[in-house]
């Protein structure tokens, strides 16, 4: 092939200017707590988050579990909750996109639970399957879908009208079209979904992990807010930026290897 | 129709009427065309001629009158229709190959069948070097040949062509033409062409009919006895050139 890749360097600058906001922010807040600023009680410093997070590894105490059963946990908790909203979300998006009678079944029942915020859910769902995964999982499941649906909708419904004619005069049946067209067609949008979608159910699970849980990472936060202990607080919250940011960029690599796969 | 008797009439379009609500696009339309002819139309700008090739081709349905293909209504389903619209229809998601293929795959044409007619017809339009390639990387012109032997790939029974070459420069429809014209001698399809360039017109067809202003009618027919291969310099094209122009005036 004629293509060739053209590597653009990315100025000095650019990769010097991260590297100093971040000493810059933790080093401004290791001296606010060590300067007493603000009092301890209150905020930890990052070396002690550090060092928790060492401890952690290895000490079940105060909380009850390790910080790998809490990241599992949450991992499973959101990864069974994201799956379950792909598989129905994007199917459901799709056909809501093509077939009249799909959406016109659907769209009313899918506007009306779209608004309700997936944390509303938590009472009703402690009633029905107490704390266990099943209900984080439901929780997870309702906040996920919703992307889902609407950009599997919306990836169909811009399908480029003259292909679908085009497909027509040869003679192609509606499910023909469906499948041949505007699946393909749907595909960048149903990707984009993956993103937002995870965005969603990682925040959601936090939520209900906060009100109803006992293990996971928003249950250490519940738990540092208990025992007063701002340094768990801090390394729960911290630990839910990482594992996100880790599984954005797993995400992204599959998502790119995919939209890679089809050229467009 | 002096000029589809000795053939077999293929085609037959009886009293096409399209209205949308009290818009009168398309006024009793009638017409036959024969087996293997090239049949153009050309007329003044927006006098509806892609109202007129939808409503042949099925893809909107008709107010009144039909058209029949074999004697028989035509349907997409059953009949073998092909479309080229003025912009390439390309799936960004298939190979070139793949999309020339697209025809044959919903009329589910045999594999073995479909890979030979594919090597054929890749091989008259020139695009057998492209095959692998994605249709982001080839040049437009190279994307309306994918339609263009798509279309044929399917032995329509009426091959339906709305100005195909007109968002293309002057060389290279020149070019398509010629091509056009070689493969639709040597697949003897039934071609209808849609197009509001005169030239290209009489260059290319058998026969013109000429609609008049919205809404549209048979205004004229005018035969293009010509042998081929033609010039567009050839003093008796050039008459039927200005001959077509002065039906089509509408200054």
């Amino acid at each position: 092939m004629a293509y060739e890749q053209v590597k653009v360097k990315t100025p000095l600058i650019l990769r010097l200017l991260p590297i100093l906001s971040i000493i810059t922010f933790f080093g401004t807040w290791q001296l606010v707590v060590d300067w007493e600023i603000v009092p301890s009680t209150m905020l930890a410093s990052p070396i002690q988050i550090f060092q928790l997070f060492l401890v952690k590894w290895t000490e079940v105490n105060p909380d009850g579990a390790l910080l790998s059963q809490h990241i599992w946990t949450s991992v499973q908790e959101a990864f069974t909750g994201y799956l379950l909203a792909l598989l129905v979300g994007i199917p459901l998006g799709l056909a809501m996109g093509w077939f009249i009678v799909v959406e016109g079944l659907s769209r009313p029942i899918f506007e009306m639970i779209r608004p309700i915020p997936p944390v509303a859910w938590i009472p009703l769902v402690i009633f029905w399957f107490g704390i266990g995964i099943s209900g984080k999982v439901f929780i997870i499941w309702i906040g996920g879908i919703v992307p889902c649906v609407i950009n599997s909708y919306e990836g169909v419904r811009m399908t480029n009208p003259t292909l679908i004619q085009m497909a027509r005069t040869y003679g192609a049946t509606d499910w023909q079209i469906f499948k041949q067209i505007c699946i393909p067609s749907a595909l960048p949008m149903v990707f984009g979904a993956l993103q937002i979608a995870l965005a969603c159910c990682w925040t959601n699970l936090v939520a209900a992990e906060l009100l109803a849980a006992d293990v996971g990472l928003g249950f250490l936060i519940t738990m540092g807010r208990k025992l007063a202990l701002p340094d768990m607080v801090l390394l729960g919250m911290i630990m839910i930026g990482l594992t996100g940011v880790v599984i954005g960029v797993v995400i992204n690599y599959f998502e790119k290897r995919l939209l890679a796969g089809i050229r467009r | 129709m002096d000029g589809s008797e000795a053939r077999k009439t293929k085609i037959e379009v009886r009293n096409l009427t399209k209205r949308f609500g009290d818009l009168l696009v398309l006024d009793e339309i009638s017409f036959n065309v024969g087996e293997g002819e090239f049949l153009s139309i050309v007329g003044p700008t927006g006098c509806g001629k892609t109202t007129f090739l939808n409503t042949l081709s099925k893809l909107i349905p008709s107010t009144a009158g039909d058209i029949f293909i074999d004697g028989e209504i035509a349907d997409p389903k059953k009949h073998h229709l092909s479309f080229v619209f003025q912009e390439p229809t390309c799936m960004p998601w298939r190979t070139v190959r793949e999309n020339v293929a697209y025809g044959m795959e919903v009329k589910h044409v045999p594999k073995v069948e479909m890979e030979k007619k594919l090597d054929q017809i890749m091989g008259m339009v020139g695009l057998s070097d492209c095959a692998g390639l994605y249709p982001n990387q080839i040049s437009a012109s190279m994307l309306q040949r994918i339609a263009v032997a798509r279309a044929f790939a399917v032995n329509p029974d009426l091959l339906l062509m709305d100005e195909p070459y007109g968002q293309l420069d002057v060389k290279l429809r020149y070019y398509l033409e010629d091509e056009l014209v070689r493969l639709w001698e040597h697949l003897k399809s039934t071609v209808i062409f849609v197009t509001h360039n005169i030239e290209e017109a009489v260059y290319i067809s058998e026969r013109i009919l000429i609609l008049s202003n919205k809404p549209a009618k048979i205004k004229a027919e005018v035969k293009v006895d010509l042998p081929r291969p033609r010039s567009l310099i050839d003093p008796r094209l050039v008459e039927i050139r200005k001959e077509v122009t002065e039906l089509i005036r509408w200054w």
